[in-house]
């Protein structure tokens, strides 16, 4: 069905190409809606109603504490679905970033080309100096793409994927970070942590594992998770994040 | 000394908690997949009130967890957005006392970075597809236009997978003879 083959290519080029609007961030009017009491409980219980709003207001205020700074207590902490974990980073891990899977050199154009997702590129940093290519999936399509800026110090990577699991980091300070509505989760590492790479196939590349400097991680609203590396400060790498298009 | 933090996104834990009543679990959902949803009813026809739709959605997929079986909180939360997407449309269609289809709001545009004669052709692909009967034309979106699986639509439309497989084979022929004849390359 050679006819079909194409028809269905030109759908789904249609469906890449077709823009709607950014989406509404629904997180809090859907809490408010869920928090809400029902209508025919208003006239009974006040005092236990007043009871839930005072424990709704003290959770709306620990709320942005507990999103400020992930706190480590023991060996297993988990924040809502996030899972936090403590862990000895290995003692003997690489300095030098060391490639993942596969890893090809390329340049933006065929990046461009090749990959299944839109390539972005944080445009206040410049042209990128190195663009690569990493863990291609049977189609060849890369699921990672890679670009080095200012002498190799900056990394930019962008893989296709949410924050399940492509990733796992190790840091004793994680900070959740408010990125806009465009990036519903993000995350500001501020030290060197020792970096993991799980591939498409769900194993992870021990082999890979290297410090990564801080970063800023943050996933976007078509389902694909970028990491920024290198910046020393969050203000900066938050400038530099809102410059990616 | 334990320091260090491993931080990762667990969609089944998550929604075991939210299921339990922890709002900060499900606020990590709707924080997830307001994107997918939100652009599954722009798609699917809702335009403009597709942020209500997902509103709508989230309220609901959070009142029916004790539904959910485990086939993917996406697929299972865009069956919740197709469904108010329709009852949208309908509304709509009653509002106006219409019985055609409801015209779709101009929310949807193509990609100005294009040749023209390529966006021409898609523009009217996209005109063809919203033509189509409600029922090929939402296989053809789940499918194609938002990339779902055959799973992932039957999930999201309430059908056998066996039915999209047909209708979708079936649907792509009734566009194609919609479609005009692409000329040979040189020609």
């Amino acid at each position: 069905m050679r006819d079909d083959d194409e028809l269905i290519g030109e759908l789904r080029e249609a469906g890449r190409a077709l823009r709607v609007p950014q989406a509404l961030d629904q997180r809090n009017a859907v809490r408010a809606r869920l928090t809400a009491p029902a209508p025919r409980l208003r006239r009974v219980r006040l005092a236990a109603i007043s009871l839930v709003a005072a424990l709704i207001a003290t959770l709306t205020l620990v709320a942005p504490a507990r999103a400020a700074v992930v706190q480590v207590v023991g060996d297993l902490l988990r924040v809502a679905g996030i899972s936090v974990r403590a862990e000895h980073p290995p003692t003997d891990l690489p300095v030098d970033p060391s490639p993942l899977p596969s890893t090809v050199s390329s340049d933006l154009d065929e990046a461009r080309r090749v990959a299944a997702f839109p390539v972005m590129v944080p445009v206040d940093l410049g042209p990128p100096e190195e663009v690569l290519l990493a863990d291609p999936g049977p189609d060849g399509k890369p699921r990672v793409v890679t670009m080095t800026f200012r002498g190799g110090a900056v990394r930019f990577d962008q893989f296709d994927g949410a924050l399940d699991g492509g990733f796992l980091k190790t840091t004793p300070d994680a900070e959740w970070v408010d990125l806009g509505t465009g990036a519903p989760l993000a995350a500001w590492l501020p030290e060197a942590h020792p970096l993991t790479y799980i591939g498409r196939d769900g194993v992870t590349r021990t082999e890979t594992t290297r410090l990564a400097g801080p970063t800023l991680i943050w996933s976007s609203t078509r389902e694909l998770t970028y990491r920024l590396e290198g910046l020393r400060t969050l203000d900066e790498a938050t400038a530099l994040a809102r410059s990616v298009q | 000394m334990v320091k260090g933090a491993a931080i990762d996104f667990d969609e089944a834990d998550a929604v075991a908690r939210a299921r339990g009543g922890d709002l900060d679990a499900y606020e990590v959902l709707v924080a997830r997949f307001t994107a997918p949803a939100h652009r599954a009813a722009a798609l699917l026809g809702a335009g403009a009130d597709a942020d209500d739709v997902v509103q709508e959605a989230f309220v609901k997929a959070y009142r029916g967890l004790g539904r959910y079986r485990g086939e993917g909180f996406k697929a299972w939360l865009l069956a919740i957005v197709a469904n108010e997407t329709r009852n949208l449309i309908r509304s709509r269609q009653r509002r106006a006392g219409l019985l055609k289809r409801a015209a779709e709001p101009e929310t949807l545009e193509i990609d100005p970075a294009e040749t023209a004669e390529a966006s021409e052709r898609r523009r009217f692909l996209v005109e063809q597809l919203r033509a189509l009967d409600t029922r090929d034309r939402e296989v053809l979106t789940c499918r194609y236009l938002l990339d779902l699986s055959e799973a992932e639509t039957a999930t999201t439309l309430g059908l056998p997978r066996g039915t999209v497989k047909s209708r979708t084979a079936r649907a792509l022929t009734r566009l194609r003879d919609r479609m005009p004849v692409r000329e040979a390359p040189g020609a």
